[in-house]
């Protein structure tokens, strides 16, 4: 019996599509996923530093940093300090962020070395030894996750822990998270959960709830189709950082392509006339 | 979820932006040239115009990887980018075409030192083909991108890049031939003019223009619009007098156009990247042809109003 069994209730079998679910709704901010991330991948400590932006010093993702957890106080009103709030998480948001592992991933999909290559879980992993830093994968990503090392040169990001679930471990970070806010499984049936979820927090009388990366949602439009990684989300996406309307950049190339040409055809004209003059 | 209202996390930029510098700016003016000149190659056939775009255009071609490779964070694997070929990435198609193009530029060239005027005129074609490839593809490299000055005008930049890659070439090829391509620099250039216009009120309709309102990058716009402008002008000054002096001058601010709009370019991408309501606030080209409101299945009971978060209020 695979140990990801036991703790995510959920089998790692090749072939099968694997991802996140990042219910925000019961994070609390501990950063846990951040260390456990850190920890087992190796990644340096990025520098220290207070930002003053809440409780969120990491800022964002990066080459090193694969998972962050974002902190929003919704404290201020029009009037100046709010002196009520609803109970629920006393309007301060929390949110861990990751590479959201796209059914159709830009930065895969741009990639010319194919250093960037779908695994067997259906996840998006870079590998190092093929990747000769180009950096083209860095302004595609429409998340803004990939990012080239100071170090080695090259793109680094969240492998939704490939070496661990080569050995049936669900990632680091959905072990280590303490409430399942960050919970691991196969795609279809934390799709399935999530809208679970989702119908329970709307009857518990929490609207603004809503699944950020599923089919037909924001975070999976313009062509990117799904994400398997994909968030619970409480406030608007940009509120988080996140893109509401993101886009997959290869459906831009063929309407560029045709009109290029069809211009470079008009010059070779221009050039046969100005050839043909003596 | 349509309709925007000003939300960022702290301001922090939700793209991260490309390295491209002027070692990317370097590649585009020459393999553009590169490319261009290979046209004007296929087409001129035994005339000095035609001799001298093909050597310009093997030149170029031979020159142009260097910037590339030089610009890899990890230039010794180089040769990855012929490891795969991958149609989603206009990085994979123009490195295919580039080293086609190199291959090409070569033999012309050989057959042109050896006076073999069959074989050059079969690989006209292909060489012309590859060419015009090579002309547009970094427009549409970059468009691919998220970067909202570039994604927002996925259609503008190929014929922006490939009109200024005309127009570098034919100022090249006069310059190094004598030959007077007018209706070609005229075409090419006023072509460069009016798509960098047609780019500057796409990117205002888009809501993506302030990067370009930084000094810097102002001066850039600048540069592009009046060097362009000129060189028509000198142009049709040259024409008018029959004098080769203004041609000259003509096809001098002619490439001057084409490096300060590709700097323009890539530069005013980076600053764009950065600001998170330029990438939030967008409007992508469909939006602008017919407004919609994307709605969701997962969005059950979308909420009225998504409550609006003043940011550190006290």
């Amino acid at each position: 019996m695979q140990e990801a069994e036991r703790t995510a209730h959920e089998p790692i079998v090749p072939g099968r599509s694997y991802g996140f679910f990042t219910d925000t709704s019961l994070c609390i901010g501990c950063k846990a996923c951040e260390v456990a991330c850190k920890e087992w991948n190796e990644l340096p400590a990025e520098d220290g530093g207070l930002t003053g932006e809440s409780y969120d010093n990491t800022s964002a993702l990066g080459a090193t940093t694969w998972r962050h957890v974002t902190f929003v106080e919704k404290i201020g009103g029009p009037g100046g300090r709010v002196t009520e709030m609803a109970p629920f998480q006393s309007n301060w948001l929390m949110a861990s962020d990751v590479c959201k592992h796209c059914a159709n991933a830009p930065c895969l999909e741009v990639c010319p070395t194919g250093a960037i290559f779908r695994t067997e879980f259906d996840t998006v992993v870079v590998q190092g030894d093929i990747c000769n830093g180009c950096g083209y994968c860095v302004p595609a990503c429409p998340f803004g996750v990939v990012e080239l090392s100071k170090v080695d040169g090259k793109a680094h990001k969240c492998t939704l822990c490939y070496d661990r679930m080569k050995g049936g471990f669900e990632p680091a970070c959905a072990k280590a998270c303490p409430t399942e806010s960050i919970q691991f499984g196969e795609v279809d049936a934390l799709t399935a959960r999530a809208v679970a979820r989702l119908d329970r927090l709307h009857a518990l009388g929490q609207p603004d709830a809503y699944l950020y990366g599923v089919p037909g949602g924001p975070g999976a439009t313009g062509g990117l189709r799904r994400l398997n990684a994909f968030f619970l989300l409480l406030d608007r996406p940009e509120v988080y950082g996140l893109p509401a309307r993101p886009s997959r950049g290869a459906e831009r190339i063929a309407p560029g392509f045709g009109e290029g040409l069809l211009a470079m055809a008009g010059f070779a004209i221009a050039a046969l006339v100005a050839l043909r003059k003596r | 979820m349509s309709g925007y209202r000003g939300d960022t996390y702290y301001g922090r930029p939700a793209l991260k932006p490309s390295h491209y510098g002027w070692l990317v700016v370097a590649y585009l003016v020459t393999g553009g040239l590169a490319g261009s000149a290979a046209i004007i190659g296929a087409l001129g056939g035994e005339r000095p115009a035609g001799r001298a775009a093909r050597a310009i255009a093997f030149a170029a071609v031979a020159v142009a990887p260097l910037p590339l490779v030089k610009d890899l964070h990890v230039p010794r694997r180089w040769y990855n980018m012929l490891r795969i070929a991958r149609p989603t990435s206009p990085m994979s198609i123009g490195s295919w075409t580039l080293a086609a193009s190199g291959g090409l530029a070569a033999l012309q060239v050989l057959a042109d030192l050896l006076g073999a005027r069959s074989i050059r005129r079969v690989l006209a074609l292909p060489a012309a083909g590859l060419g015009a490839v090579l002309s547009i593809y970094t427009g549409t490299l970059l468009a691919a991108a998220a970067t909202p000055l570039w994604s927002s005008v996925p259609r503008l930049l190929p014929v922006l890049f490939g009109s200024s890659a005309m127009s570098t070439a034919a100022a090249a090829v006069e310059l190094a031939s004598g030959a007077d391509l007018a209706e070609l620099a005229i075409a090419a250039t006023a072509a460069e003019a009016i798509s960098l216009e047609a780019a500057a009120s796409a990117w205002r309709e888009a809501r993506v223009e302030a990067p370009l309102d930084e000094p810097r990058l102002a001066a850039a716009h600048r540069a592009a619009r009046l060097l362009a402008v000129a060189s028509i002008g000198l142009n049709v000054l040259a024409v008018a007098t029959r004098s080769k002096a203004p041609r000259d001058a003509a096809a001098v601010a002619a490439i001057g156009a084409g490096i300060a709009m590709r700097a323009l370019l890539v530069f005013g991408g980076q600053r764009s990247a950065l600001r998170p309501t330029d990438y939030f606030g967008m409007k992508t080209a469909e939006e602008l042809v017919q407004p919609q409101s994307p709605t969701s299945v997962a969005m059950r009971s979308r909420p009225s109003t998504f409550p609006r978060v003043p940011r550190n209020g006290w």
